[in-house]
C-alpha cells in the first residue's frame, strides 16, 4: 500500500510534465498575441513591439517554456502579462471559490440521485422507474446553460428574487454562502445528478441478481437490510468511479455555470486567460487543475480499497 | 400547464430560499446588497454598475481597453475635458490660449489641485506626463495623438507651454483623452496602483468580482461627484445582468438593443440611450485584386443597402453614417450626399464589367464571432453581393485570431467596428491617411493625405470644417471602407437613480450621476 502510494506520486512527475508541455505548446500555436490583444485596433507596431518585450514574449520560444518551468519547480507561478498580479494566489483564492461551489453540486447531486437510482433499480420497470428515467433522460440532455438561465430569470421575474452579488465564503457567513452559491450548484447537481442516478440503477440492477443477493434473501432479511447492507456497499464501485471523475471535472471549474452567476471561480479565470492569451495564466491553471484531477483519481483508488477489502495494490 | 409545473417549481425553490433567508424576496427599492467593503451606513450613496468584462490594469497611457478606461478615466483627470454635448471645457487647466501662428499652446492650471496622496499637482506633472507618453518605451497608445510636440517648456508651476513643429487643431480635443490622464510626476508602475486627481479615488480592486471606487472629498469641482462610490460589478452574462437590474441588485447596466426592448416599460426601470460614437464598416483592402480597382469598390458600395443594415441588426436603432460619426453633429456629413449610399444594382453591375469582372469574383469577408452583430452585418452584405455575382464566403474568426488579421493587411474583406474618436482628426486621419496607425487597408490618396493635414493645421473651425467635407466625400467614393451604421448605445437604469449617459462617455455622466432620496 505505502510502496504503491509512492509508486503512484511519482508517477505525477512526468504526468506533470508532459501536460506543462503540451499546454505550453498549444497555447503559443493557437494564432493571436497578447500585446495585440490588449491594446486592439489601436495599436501602432512600435507600441506592440514594447508590450511584447514587458511581457518576455520576444524571447525564443524554449527560453520562454525552460524560465516558466524553472519558476515552477521553486513553486512560482509567475505573473499575469496583463495584470502583473501573482497567479499562483489567484488560483488558490478561485479554487477554494470552486471547491465550495464543486462540494454543494455533489451535495445536491449525490442527495438526489443515489435514492433514486436505487429505487428506479429495486423497482425496475415499473411506473416509478420510467419517470425516474425520463428525468435522468432531461438532466442529461438539457444543457446547463438553459437550466440556469431559466432559473436565474425565473426568480428574477416571478419573485423578484436574485443571489447575492458578492461571492462569501461558507466559513464567513453561511446562509449569505448558501444564498450565493444555490443556484449554480443546483444547476451542475441536476448533471451530477442525472450521471449519477443512471449508474446507480444499472449498477444495483447488476448485483441485485447477484447470488448472494438471493441468499441474502433466503436468510429472511427485509428488503431494506438486502438493499443497505449486501447490495449497496457490492454495488459501489462503478459509482464511485463515476462520481470521481465528476469531481475531477468539477473541480476544474464549470466554465458556463461560473460566467452564469458571475461565480469568480477557476474555470472563468482560465478562460479569461485564453481569450486575453495571458499565457502564464492558462499554463498555471491547466497545471493546476491537472494536478487537482490526478490526485482526486488518486483517492478514488484508494476508496476501492475500503469499499471492497479484496483489492489490493 | 407547463407554466403551472415551471412557477410551482420556482415557487418551492423560492420558498425554500426564503426559508433559510429569513426574509423573503425583499421589494425591489429596497434591496440594495450588503457588501463587505463598502458600508452602507445612513445618507451614504453607492451606484452598482454592471459590466460586461474585467479591466486589465489601470495604467491610462499603457491599457486602451474599455474594460480599464471606465475605471481609470474616473480616478484621473486630463488638461481639457468634454462636456456632455462634446464641447471642450476647462479640465486640469483652468484656462488656455493658442499663439496665432498655432505652434504653441499655453495651458494654465488650477491651483490647488491634489492628487489621491495629498501632492499638489503642478505643470512640473504635465510634463512628466506628456513625456512619458511620447516616450517611446512606454509604448503608448495616445502617442500618435501629440505626433505634433516639440517641445515641453515650464515657466512656472502652474503654467505649461507646449512648442509645436506644425499647428494642432486637434490638440485641445485629444488633450481631453483619458489615455492623456496627468499622472504625478515619477510614476512608473501604474498598473495596479493609482494615484490621480480624478473624483473618485481607486478603493479595491477584486479580481473576477467588482471595483470599488470612492468619493475624492477633495475634488476640485466641490459639487461633483454625487455619490459617494462607484462599484464596477463584474458580469459577463446580459441574462445575468438583466435579472439583477429587475431584482435592483444593480443600479446601471450597458444593455443591447434588444435587451432593451424587453426591459421597456418594466416596474422600477428606466432605460436611456444615446447616439454613440461607433460605426460599424465593411473594410476593403485595396492592394489585393480585384478590389484595387476602384470600381470594383463602388460597385460593393453600390450594391449594399446600409438601411436594410440598420433595421435588421440594429432592430432600426441605429444611423447610416459616414466617415464621422453622426454623433460629431457638427462634423459628419448627412449621408443622402453620398450617391453610392442609394442602392443601385445595376449601376454597380455596370461598374464591375467595366473593370473586368462581368460574372462577379469569389472572396471571403472575415468578421468576429465575438460580435454577433458584426456577424449578422456580414451576412446581409453576403447577399448584397451575391446579387451582383460577388460570391463571398463569411470566415467567422475568435477575437484574438480576428486582430492578428486586421493588422495583417493582408486580407480581403474585413467586417468591423471603429470609434470614430471625438475629434475628425482621429476620425479621418487616423484610420485612412498612407501613415495613419489604424490604416490597415492600404489605402493611399495624396489628395486625401494633404487635405486631412492641412485639416489638422488649419485653426479655424469654419475652414476646417469645409476640408473635411471634401476630405469625406472623397473617401466615400473612393471606398477603401464601407461605412454602414453608427448604433444607439442603451442602459438600464433604476428608477431612483438619475444618470444621463451621452456619447462624451460613460464616466462623465457617472461623476454627474445621483441617487434620488
Amino acid at each position: 500500500m505505502g510502496s504503491y502510494l509512492i509508486k503512484r506520486i511519482i508517477s505525477l512527475i512526468p504526468i506533470l510534465v508532459g501536460i506543462s508541455i503540451l499546454v505550453f505548446t498549444i497555447l503559443h500555436l493557437v494564432p493571436g498575441d497578447p500585446a495585440s490583444i490588449m491594446l486592439g485596433t489601436e495599436a501602432t507596431p512600435e507600441a506592440v513591439a514594447v508590450l511584447r518585450a514587458e511581457m518576455g514574449l520576444d524571447k525564443p520560444l524554449i527560453s520562454q517554456y525552460l524560465h516558466w518551468a524553472g519558476g515552477l519547480l521553486q513553486g512560482d507561478f509567475g505573473v499575469s502579462v496583463h495584470t502583473g498580479e501573482e497567479i499562483l494566489p489567484q488560483i488558490l483564492k478561485r479554487f477554494l471559490i470552486t471547491l465550495q461551489l464543486t462540494i454543494m453540486a455533489v451535495v445536491i447531486g449525490w442527495t438526489l440521485a443515489i435514492p433514486f437510482g436505487i429505487l428506479s433499480a429495486i423497482r425496475s420497470h415499473s411506473k416509478t422507474d420510467k419517470v425516474i428515467r425520463i428525468l435522468t433522460l432531461l438532466g442529461i440532455s438539457v444543457p446547463n446553460f438553459a437550466i440556469g438561465t431559466l432559473l436565474l430569470l425565473g426568480l428574477s421575474l416571478y419573485f423578484n428574487w436574485f443571489p447575492p452579488i458578492d461571492v462569501v465564503h461558507f466559513w464567513d457567513d453561511p446562509a449569505e454562502a448558501f444564498k450565493v452559491f444555490i443556484l449554480p450548484a443546483v444547476t451542475m447537481g441536476i448533471v451530477v445528478a442525472a450521471g449519477v442516478m443512471r449508474m446507480t440503477r444499472s449498477a444495483f440492477m447488476e448485483t441485485m441478481d447477484k447470488d448472494f443477493i438471493r441468499t441474502a434473501r433466503a436468510k429472511g432479511n427485509s428488503q431494506w437490510t438486502v438493499v443497505m447492507g449486501h447490495a449497496l456497499r457490492n454495488s459501489s464501485i462503478p459509482i464511485v468511479t463515476i462520481a470521481g471523475m465528476q469531481i475531477g471535472y468539477l473541480l476544474g471549474g464549470s466554465v458556463i455555470v461560473e460566467q452564469l452567476f458571475s461565480i469568480p471561480g477557476l474555470g472563468q479565470y482560465v478562460l479569461d486567460g485564453i481569450y486575453q492569451r495571458d499565457y502564464p495564466v492558462v499554463q498555471g491553471g491547466v497545471l493546476f487543475v491537472a494536478l487537482v484531477f490526478v490526485l482526486v483519481n488518486l483517492i478514488i483508488d484508494l476508496i476501492y480499497t475500503w469499499i471492497d477489502p479484496r483489492i489490493k495494490y | 400547464m407547463k407554466k403551472r409545473v415551471l412557477a410551482s417549481f420556482f415557487l418551492s425553490l423560492s420558498l425554500m430560499l426564503s426559508a433559510c433567508s429569513g426574509g423573503g424576496s425583499a421589494p425591489a427599492g429596497d434591496s440594495k446588497p450588503r457588501s463587505e467593503g463598502a458600508s452602507q451606513t445612513e445618507g451614504k450613496s453607492e451606484l452598482i454598475v454592471a459590466v460586461d468584462q474585467e479591466p486589465v490594469g489601470y495604467d491610462p497611457h499603457k491599457v486602451p481597453a474599455a474594460s480599464s478606461a471606465r475605471v481609470y478615466s474616473l480616478v484621473y483627470d486630463s488638461l481639457t475635458k468634454l462636456d456632455a454635448n462634446l464641447d471642450l471645457v476647462p479640465g486640469l487647466a483652468e484656462s488656455w490660449e493658442t499663439a496665432p501662428d498655432g505652434k504653441s499652446i499655453t495651458f494654465h492650471l488650477r491651483k490647488g489641485v491634489k492628487f489621491h496622496n495629498g501632492q499638489e499637482m503642478t505643470a512640473e506633472d504635465v510634463k512628466y506626463t506628456f513625456e512619458r507618453i511620447l516616450n517611446p518605451d512606454t509604448g503608448s497608445i495616445a502617442k500618435s495623438y501629440f505626433a505634433s510636440v516639440d517641445t515641453i517648456e515650464v515657466p512656472d508651476p502652474a503654467t505649461v507651454v507646449f512648442k509645436l513643429k506644425t499647428p494642432d487643431a486637434a490638440f485641445l480635443t485629444n488633450a481631453s483623452a483619458s489615455s492623456a490622464s496627468i499622472v504625478p510626476k515619477g510614476s512608473t508602475d501604474l498598473t495596479k496602483e493609482a494615484n490621480g486627481t480624478g473624483p473618485f479615488i481607486l478603493e479595491k480592486s477584486e479580481p473576477g468580482q467588482y471595483v470599488l471606487l470612492k468619493k475624492n472629498p477633495d475634488y476640485f469641482n466641490k459639487e461633483l461627484p454625487k455619490v459617494d462610490a462607484i462599484k464596477f460589478q463584474i458580469m459577463k452574462d446580459e441574462a445575468e445582468r438583466m435579472a439583477a437590474i429587475r431584482a435592483g441588485k444593480i443600479d446601471i447596466s450597458a444593455v443591447s438593443a434588444d435587451s432593451a426592448k424587453l426591459l421597456e416599460g418594466k416596474p422600477g426601470i428606466q432605460i436611456k440611450s444615446y447616439q454613440s460614437l461607433e460605426y460599424s464598416y465593411l473594410g476593403i483592402n485595396v492592394k489585393k485584386k480585384p478590389f484595387d480597382d476602384p470600381r470594383v469598390r463602388q460597385a460593393i458600395s453600390y450594391a449594399v443597402d446600409r438601411n436594410q443594415i440598420v433595421q435588421t441588426v440594429w432592430k432600426g436603432e441605429a444611423s447610416v453614417t459616414g466617415p464621422i460619426a453622426p454623433a460629431l453633429t457638427s462634423w459628419a456629413l448627412d449621408p443622402s450626399s453620398y450617391p453610392s449610399y442609394t442602392p443601385n444594382v445595376e449601376k454597380a453591375k455596370r461598374l464591375l464589367a467595366e473593370a473586368g469582372y462581368p460574372n462577379g469574383f469569389d472572396t471571403v469577408i472575415e468578421t468576429a464571432s465575438t460580435y454577433p452583430d458584426m456577424v449578422e452585418s456580414a451576412q446581409i452584405i453576403q447577399q448584397h453581393l451575391k446579387a451582383i455575382g460577388i460570391n463571398a464566403k463569411i470566415n467567422q474568426l475568435e477575437w484574438g485570431n480576428y486582430i492578428d488579421t486586421w493588422k495583417s493587411k493582408d486580407m480581403n474583406m474585413m467586417v468591423g467596428r471603429n470609434t470614430s474618436g471625438v475629434d475628425s482628426d482621429r476620425s479621418m486621419r487616423y484610420f485612412f491617411s498612407t501613415t495613419g496607425s489604424a490604416n490597415v487597408w492600404n489605402y493611399s490618396n495624396p489628395k486625401y493625405d494633404e487635405l486631412v493635414q492641412k485639416a489638422l493645421e488649419t485653426v479655424d473651425v469654419q475652414e476646417r470644417k469645409k476640408l473635411y467635407d471634401e476630405a469625406q466625400k472623397l473617401l466615400v467614393e473612393d471606398a477603401p471602407n464601407l461605412f454602414l451604421a453608427s448604433p444607439k448605445n442603451f442602459y438600464a437604469v433604476r428608477d431612483n437613480v438619475d444618470f444621463s449617459p451621452t456619447a462624451a462617455g460613460e464616466s462623465t455622466a457617472l461623476v454627474r450621476a445621483s441617487v434620488k432620496k
